[in-house]
């Protein structure tokens, strides 16, 4: 069967690394046709693009454990490999990849390495960046390099897996990856606080510096999130005001020792609430918070990155315009899905506007993470350009020189 | 004025040298560069410029036309203008720990000193973060942070020397690189003179940038993609308790196989350290720590975390290392006590001129079950060649440090430590390992490039070099083996590195 599928989208499902090689490079010394890698198609929306018209590049078919020596805590498979698959796989034996990845049936991970998906965790662990070790990816030409190896140390070459996390398929497809991973924590728990207002809040999150425990997730959400969230959960938790999530997790003494002591510690910034989530039901509420993120069907959602030490100022005026808040609050990452209100164009702007008052230019940044597509031309995907944008225009020219590789993300830097 | 400035200059024999080859006489760029940074900060004298004719790998030598050392990044960016300007080749050197040969300034040029650059600009506890120029020394970073809760994680050997420009260079790591992560993890963002002396900010002090990770790039480049002038790094709570312990083991294998099992089990310690038999015998005879002589291997196991849990983690571990047969574990019950088990690890290399003249220090890296084979195979060698090999290492993240010991004053023993060097390294390679796990490419291990990656690996990390560093004038043949086009200096080796282990 030819590997090249018609449908409502041409799709090329290459069987190996060097099959998706030669199809790039055919392609590239050819006819220069749009070439879009994806994976599960969970993040498709991701960075907006503007049209999706040529052949989609699935790795579906690269789903292959290439090897997993168990006690080296390490593992290396084909980028089309699915989250609940590895998870399950390494599960098995104790371990996990401890990155919050929504729809994790779907997702693949060399999708997450280009999204550069995270979630709560973060916090406590960081992103996927610092579990890859070794990658292997296709650029705009076909040529099949790799970077870094096998094992946990190692600094021989430059690491050109960082630069493809997060590249949203632009500079390259992934196609391998050797991930390190950690072990499994015995058990969780989440403590959820009600406080009356965003100062209370930002107190206990100020707190957090010094506080005697150590959460490996700090989640925020608004009332309007707050409510989604554990309906999500089916729990039935106080959620009228602002919520301040914290999780903890480890062995049981440690999880059930701090867990108390939280308590104790955010006792003087007057809580309107405390309620404990343990085992199961904690499990359900992590996925919730994992899920909401990304799980919107509001037609904007943003994204902000900020100081933490400023963030409150920004979900102040966010919950005044009604927009429903998660942050992942000690990282100053902030998720807004604008109400339905929010109908038009202009409505959309005038919302960026008042936002970005909120913000420090130098510091934070404002972008839309995902929107309708009829609004994708019109909408900037970046409020202010990031720091380096015209060297990642020198990355995206050398690595994809023809502008073949999904040059619809990231379209400002393609623009250029 | 220009004539003037020349006469009155001591111009070394190989700026002569340059002067006489014709291009735009040095002296004009030696009065421009002390325009920039006035008399007292730069240095063209040949017995002064002696000094930074290396680094920490002494094996070959090349000595800078200048040395300058500015104190702002306007100064540095002016400095490199002015080498474009007159086709100088340059490179930024910090304290010069490097085991590479990453500061050593091929075919001569314009040397950066950056350690008059050591200021915290910012300490922000709230947000995680703080702001040191790059000359700032590593340990001295902890040191402001004491007692705040925080320190900066990163922590080589070195630590008390290196500075965080060079960390950020080289992607350093240390004892504690295990559970907490090398440089790059700890990196949020930089300042850098690009080769062309402009100014750029990459990253910055929030979590993530959108775009491209170009900081996460730029960690490790060795000093290839330009000059860091401003680091922002991740600052990391203390941990409430640390439990700290010596292991005693009667064979290697018996040690190996705890750490393995130890790793199974789910436990990550902060540091898991081995020294073998040979360090052992050197370390007892220098400072009489009390491990007995006849010792296969010893473990300095750490683990950290919530007072609350430590014991039973510790618990684990002992029950562990007893079903490998362990000998005996000392444990530190104060924290003078647990300096004293560091100190014993840290100053193991200190010993080493009690066992032989001469040593060289490899930096291999195998998964870490794989460490029994590589020991094994470093044991073979030895007595292939004859020679004493020791070792002392990162065992939890499988990065061996074999010593290997000779007379430099042997020609016959030279040789012998080159060839053992290389085969110890490419079993590392075959082990599914890599031949540097924290001290860098640099010029040393250059030759290994080719047979680690392959033509299109290469290719496409030299695109990557090219971006930032067109001309090649930045740092010159380091990390990326020449072109055998090439007509810059090459460096070979012909004698073995004498190093300490990290």
């Amino acid at each position: 069967m030819s590997p090249l599928q018609s449908g409502s989208q041409e799709e090329f499902v290459p069987a190996s690394q060097t099959e998706l090689s030669r199809f790039i490079a055919e392609n590239a010394a050819g006819n220069h046709r749009q070439l879009f890698p994806v994976g599960g198609r969970t993040s498709l929306a991701v960075c907006c693009p503007t049209s999706q018209t040529g052949i989609q590049l699935c790795t579906s078919q690269l789903n292959r454990v290439v090897d997993y020596p168990v006690r080296d805590l390490t593992i290396t498979v084909e980028a089309g490999m699915r989250i609940d698959e590895l998870n399950k796989m390494i599960s098995a034996e104790g371990q996990r990849l401890p990155i919050d990845i929504p729809q994790s049936n779907r997702a693949t991970i060399g999708g997450v390495i280009a999204t550069n998906t995270s979630g709560p965790k973060r916090f406590s662990y960081g992103t996927i960046r610092d579990y890859v070790i070794g990658i292997s990816a296709i650029d705009g030409q076909g040529n099949l390099f790799k970077s870094g190896g096998r094992v946990v140390k190692n600094v021989a070459g430059y690491d050109l897996g960082k630069m493809l996390v997060g590249s949203l398929g632009t500079l390259a497809v992934i196609s391998q990856v050797s991930l390190n991973l950690r072990p499994k924590p015995q058990t969780i728990s989440m403590v959820w606080f009600q406080f009356d207002s965003c100062q209370t809040v930002d107190q206990a999150l100020e707190a957090i510096v010094t506080s005697g425990t150590r959460p490996i997730a700090v989640e925020y959400c608004n009332a309007k999130a707050a409510s989604q969230i554990a309906a999500e959960a089916r729990l039935e938790l106080p959620a009228d005001q602002h919520i301040l999530c914290i999780c903890y997790e480890g062995p049981e003494n440690e999880v059930h020792w701090q867990a108390n002591h939280i308590v104790s510690e955010w006792n003087q910034y007057s809580p309107l609430s405390v309620q404990t989530v343990v085992t199961e039901e904690a499990t359900r509420l992590y996925n919730a918070f994992t899920e909401y993120q990304t799980s919107s069907d509001d037609p904007v959602t943003l994204k902000a990155i900020l100081l933490p030490s400023q963030m409150m100022k920004f979900i102040e005026m966010a919950t005044r315009l009604n927009i429903a808040v998660q942050a992942h609050a000690a990282d100053g990452i902030v998720f807004g899905h604008l109400p339905d209100s929010a109908s038009s164009l202009d409505d959309v702007q005038q919302i960026l506007n008042q936002l970005k008052k909120t913000i420090d230019p130098k510091t934070g940044y404002l972008n839309i993470y995902q929107c309708e597509s009829e609004w994708s031309h019109s909408l900037p995907l970046f409020c202010s350009p990031p720091a380096g944008w015209n060297l990642m225009q020198q990355f995206k020219n050398a690595l994809d020189p023809e502008h073949v590789l999904n040059s619809q993300r990231f379209n400002e830097l393609v623009e250029i | 004025m220009v004539d003037d400035t020349s006469q009155t200059i001591n111009l070394s024999a190989p700026v002569l040298e340059k002067l006489e080859a014709g291009s735009r006489p040095f002296s004009i760029l030696i009065q421009k560069l002390t325009g920039i940074v006035g008399k007292t900060d730069i240095l063209y004298n040949a017995d002064e410029l002696l000094v930074y004719e290396c680094d920490g790998y002494i094996v070959d030598k090349s000595v800078p036309d200048i040395v300058i050392f500015p104190t702002s990044t306007a100064q540095v960016s002016e400095i490199v203008k002015l080498c474009n300007e007159f086709n100088v080749p340059f490179l930024a050197r910090g304290a010069g720990t490097s085991l590479s040969g990453g500061c050593l300034p091929i075919g001569g040029g314009v040397m950066i000193v950056l350690t008059r650059m050591k200021q915290i600009l910012e300490l922000n506890l709230r947000d995680r973060y703080a702001i040191v120029e790059p000359g700032m020394v590593n340990l001295h970073l902890t040191n402001a942070l004491k007692g705040t809760g925080y320190h900066y994680a990163p922590d080589p050997s070195s630590q008390g020397a290196c500075t965080i420009g060079g960390n950020i260079a080289t992607n350093s790591g240390g004892p504690h690189t295990l559970k907490y992560g090398v440089t790059t993890n700890h990196v949020l963002g930089l300042e850098a003179v690009l080769p062309d002396g402009s100014v750029i900010e990459l990253g910055g002090p929030t979590a993530e940038v959108p775009g491209y990770d170009l900081h996460g790039v730029y960690v490790g480049n060795e000093g290839t993609f330009g000059i860091c002038t401003k680091a922002i790094v991740r600052l990391t709570r203390d941990p409430e308790a640390h439990r700290t312990m010596l292991a005693v083991f009667q064979t290697i294998g018996d040690a190996t196989r705890a750490i393995s099992e130890m790793i199974a089990e789910g436990i990550i310690p902060s540091a898991l350290e081995m020294m073998d038999h040979g360090i052992i015998q050197a370390v007892e005879e220098a400072f009489h720590f009390g491990f007995p002589l006849d010792a296969g291997a010893v473990l300095l196991i750490e683990v950290d975390g919530l007072e609350v849990a430590l014991d039973a983690e510790v618990s684990k571990i002992l029950e562990i290392c007893n079903k490998n047969n362990v000998r005996e574990i000392q444990r530190a019950d104060t924290p003078e006590e647990r300096m004293l088990i560091w100190k014993s690890r840290k100053q193991a290399f200190g010993a080493i001129g009690r066992l032989s003249p001469s040593y060289c220090t490899q930096d291999g890296v195998v998964p870490r079950t794989r460490l029994p084979e590589i020991l094994e195979f470093i044991e073979q060698t030895s007595k292939k060649y004859g020679l004493r090999i020791v070792n002392v290492f990162h065992a939890g993240d499988g990065n061996v440090h074999p010593i290997l010991l000779f007379d430099e004053r042997d020609q016959g023993q030279i040789q012998l430590v080159l060839e053992a060097s290389e085969e110890i390294l490419e079993k590392c390679l075959e082990l599914g390992g890599s031949v540097t796990g924290e001290h860098g490419i640099g010029v040393e291990k250059i030759n290994f490039m080719s047979r680690i990656f392959n033509e299109t690996d290469l290719a496409m990390m030299e695109r990557v070099r090219n971006i930032f560093n067109p001309r090649q004038i930045c740092s010159r043949d380091k990390v990326l083996p020449p072109h055998a086009s090439d007509n810059s200096p090459k460096v070979s080796q012909t004698h073995p590195a004498r190093r300490a282990p990290h």
